[in-house]
């Protein structure tokens, strides 16, 4: 059975929903720049995607309470822009929400935490009891009035592609009808501490896939689909003629944050997703690829390509204008690659110099316009060697 | 196993052919089964941990704090407990995630003020990082899936595991962990969520007023689509929902779920309930279940250990060991109806996130 | 030289949570990396979080790391011609 995307949503450093977002794309646009909203030793130090609305201003958009986790209201934004485009009245079928984020509500939970440190007996701590990924999840349900099955999944930044499948999954198995799947993430000082630690953020705009790359920008949003099962396809009536047609959930299992030298993980998440899809390597448009730009990434990604990819197709990296929105990535970027395959342009990569020594393919580094876009490839590679791939293809319309 | 058209219902049969269990009780040791049981006089309770040295080496240890030694471990000894190196699907569960780490690594941030911590501390606090490690451990390239959405969290595994059948996957592992965050218990207690000590985890269900008293723990399962001499059970269905007045018994979802099923109610041998000590909702639970139920011997769980968002997994275990040891353990039992287990219901609710799982013995 | 040595290997034991060893049992020349002690990459920024705290030098390209952390011995002479008075 084919699964349909009927609607998408998004928002990130870039813009506040898919027009605004494609827009920016579409003009080589990037959001990465100093940190305004979160407060921050690191503001001017570590360039970040940082979507420029303040929590009150998002709640505002989200219809939410202003102190609410700004996880949970970016998300609303993205997953109601979804289900907004979609036209479906979710009254009518079995629907899930999918989601999927890797900080909870730790943009609050860092906050309370410094005021618990400090032995303050006035210290209100309760709200803490639903700072957990999954309450995040449940508060977006509720508002989106989606009570037939939540869920959340964390497996790093691989975790909105591991959502749409498990949607898909559960759509194909006739579980439910209707699932709106994705992901989100918000910035916090927990992850920009995090990831500081490792050494893998680059303390200019990232150059991802570059030879020189000196590794990521963190970023925030979210980026959600409406999966729909042929028969709400064809009642919707709209042509709908776009399905994820393939997906693959592969684990590494080298290391908790490096992957394998040879990206064996990247390479069975693509081979496999490929292999669902019953697709040829070759029948691959566009890959839009992982690429955060730091050194063990791309080059673990890049060599895995490669092997898959006998001729390596068009391909970049969103991550130059959003930075890595982590548990988000894969969302917002099927996000962007589905608005790829709508004005068949391909975008390309920012601020790309060099080509790496040990590839035989450099990203796009110009807007390639006017251009078939039938199957488009999209990675999601994380720690723990969480390693995903999903591929949106063009179908005859419903 | 086909679903069935009602929302997210599952019937079929998936057998239960390895199994584990750390938690606050002596349950590791899968040969005995609740023979001896533990008190601990406290609102917050902690497992009973094995010697991780023979499962884990000492390089590896050094890293892990204590719900990644036992989710580790759990997910190694169910492994070896099936006789099965490498599954097709881990499928994990975790509601609150790694708490230690994560409150440590806040503590790092503070005292630095975003200065110089340890990367250690933060890679170790990622919710995926016990279902990493047994990948890691193991060598296993699969499917590999973590999931966190309190009172469905576990669950979500299981569905990870129907679907992943539907697609050919013959071996897959599924577990969950939880474990006891200081910080989340400072805040539990403030809340009002938790009983007033002095308590004991054994009286749970004899305090008349609400709280409950907060738990931990690992369960993993080895589940295949095949009967083998090992086998402890099968899964014949499950279901999930979440009751929205959730002052009132799902009396109509519990009915449909047997519908689908095809059996009568009164087939079930044992319901085993989560009611966790909050006399409020557990009046509710308890008072459906006696109608619905009335011939069946009626059982709890959470008094051994402790109320968490995926105490269902301790749950699961509990039904697999009953229905393999053909016993019902008197320490679980609320009211006994003598009856012999062979087919049992576990119907756990945290908060208004309903589950039910069916058991029968092979 | 001796004494940085001895101090060394205590730290490198707290900041890697060695557990299992004792800090005299730790060669001044022996390999940290790779077969030697077997410690991975994570550790290799550990010590370069240890060369800060401990000894106000910072690192600020963990591609240096290797060269400096091969044995107790060479991380004792780095130290020695860098740190802070």
């Amino acid at each position: 059975m084919r699964v349909f995307i009927a609607g998408k949503g998004t928002i990130s450093a870039i813009g506040n929903n898919c027009t605004e977002s494609w827009e920016a794309l579409h003009s080589l646009r990037s959001g990465i720049g100093r940190i305004t909203i979160l407060p921050t030793i690191y503001a001017d130090a570590l360039p970040a995607g940082e979507i420029k609305l303040s929590n009150q201003e998002l709640a505002d958009a989200a219809g939410m309470d202003a102190c609410t986790s700004r996880t949970a209201l970016i998300s609303a934004i993205a997953a109601k822009e979804a289900l907004r485009d979609s036209g479906i009245d979710i009254k009518k079928y079995r629907t899930g929400f999918i989601s999927a984020n890797t900080v909870g509500g730790m943009d609050k939970t860092e906050i309370v935490y410094s005021k618990y440190l400090e032995k303050k007996t006035d210290t209100q701590l309760t709200g803490v009891v639903h700072h957990d990924s999954g309450s995040i999840t449940e508060l977006v349900a509720d508002v989106l009035g989606i009570n037939d099955f939540v869920s959340t999944i964390s497996t790093a930044c691989s975790s909105s592609a591991n959502s749409m499948m498990y949607g898909a999954r559960l759509i194909k198995s006739n579980l439910l009808d209707v699932v709106i799947a994705g992901g989100v993430d918000s910035m916090s000082r927990f992850t920009i501490s995090g990831f500081n630690a490792l050494m893998i953020l680059d303390n200019k705009p990232c150059v991802p896939c570059d030879e020189n790359r000196n590794g990521l920008n963190l970023g925030e949003g979210a980026g959600y689909v409406v999966l729909v099962s042929e028969r709400v396809a064809k009642d919707l009536g709209k042509n709908l003629n776009i399905i994820l047609s393939g997906y693959a959930n592969a684990n590494d299992a080298f290391h908790q944050t490096a992957s394998s030298p040879d990206g064996k993980g990247n390479f069975l998440a693509m081979t496999g997703a490929l292999k669902m899809s019953a697709l040829q390597p070759s029948q691959i448009n566009y890959i839009n690829l992982h690429g955060t730009g730091t050194k063990n990434n791309d080059l673990a990604e890049g060599l895995a390509v490669q092997k898959v990819f006998e001729k390596v197709p068009h391909c970049s990296s969103t991550k130059c204008y959003t930075g890595h929105t982590l548990g988000a990535s894969a969302g917002v970027e099927a996000v962007y690659s589905l608005l790829s395959m709508e004005h068949s342009t391909i975008i390309p990569n920012l601020r790309f110099e060099t080509q790496m020594k040990e590839l035989n393919f450099a990203p796009s580094t110009s807007l390639i316009e006017n251009i078939e876009l039938n199957h488009m490839l999209s990675n999601s590679f994380g720690f723990g060697g969480n390693c995903s791939s999903l591929i949106f293809s063009k179908t005859s319309s419903i | 196993m086909e679903n069935s058209n009602e929302t997210m219902s599952v019937h079929g049969e998936i057998f239960i052919n390895g199994a584990s269990c750390i938690s606050p009780q002596p349950t590791f040791d899968n040969t005995a089964f609740l023979t001896e049981v533990k008190t601990h006089a406290s609102n917050k309770i902690y497992a009973v941990e094995p010697n991780y040295s023979m499962y884990l080496d000492a390089i590896a240890i050094r890293r892990m704090s204590r719900i990644v030694k036992f989710g580790t471990t759990a997910g190694l000894m169910a492994l070896k407990d099936s006789g099965i190196e490498n599954p097709d699907v881990i499928s994990t569960a975790t509601g609150y995630g790694l708490l230690e780490m994560s409150q440590r690594f806040l503590q790092d941030c503070v005292a630095s003020g975003e200065g110089i911590v340890s990367p250690t501390t933060f890679i170790q606090s990622t919710h995926n990082t016990v279902s990493a490690n047994i990948a890691i451990i193991i060598g296993c390239n699969a499917h590999n899936n973590t999931f966190s959405q309190k009172g469905f969290s576990f669950e979500s595994t299981l569905y990870d595991a129907f679907l992943m059948m539907q697609e050919g996957a013959k071996k897959i592992l599924v577990g969950a962990y939880e474990e006891v965050g200081e910080f989340n218990y400072a805040a539990m207690l403030q809340a009002g969520e938790l009983k007033k000590e002095p308590c004991n985890n054994l009286e749970t269900f004899h305090y008349n007023n609400n709280g409950c008293i907060l738990g931990e723990g690992a369960a993993f399962f080895v589940l295949e689509n095949e009967k083998r001499a090992n086998t402890y059970a099968k899964l014949i269905g499950f279901h999930t929902f979440l009751n929205g007045d959730n002052s009132n018994f799902p009396i109509e979802e519990i009915e449909a779920f047997f519908a689908k099923q095809g059996i009568e109610t009164s087939a079930v041998d044992v319901v085993l309930t989560g009611i966790n000590g909050n006399k409020q909702s557990d009046n509710v639970l308890q008072n459906g279940i006696e109608e619905i139920f009335a011939n069946s011997t009626t059982a709890a769980f959470k008094h051994l250990c402790g109320e968490y968002m995926t105490a269902t997994a301790f749950a699961f275990w509990i039904a697999a060991m009953m229905l393999k040891t053909n016993s019902v353990p008197d320490v679980l039992v609320l009211k006994n109806a003598n009856r012999k287990p062979t087919t049992i219901l576990v119907y756990n609710t945290y908060l208004h996130y309903h589950s039910l799982m069916l058991f029968q013995n092979v | 030289m001796e004494d940085l040595i001895a101090t060394l290997k205590q730290q490198i034991v707290e900041q890697l949570n060695l557990q299992h060893l004792k800090a005299e049992e730790i060669g001044s020349d022996q390999p940290l990396f790779g077969e030697g002690l077997g410690l991975d990459s994570i550790d290799a920024l550990e010590l370069i979080v240890l060369l800060q705290q401990k000894y106000g030098i910072k690192l600020a390209n963990p591609a240096e790391g290797p060269q400096i952390f091969q044995t107790v011995r060479t991380m004792a002479e780095f130290i020695s011609a860098n740190q802070k008075a």
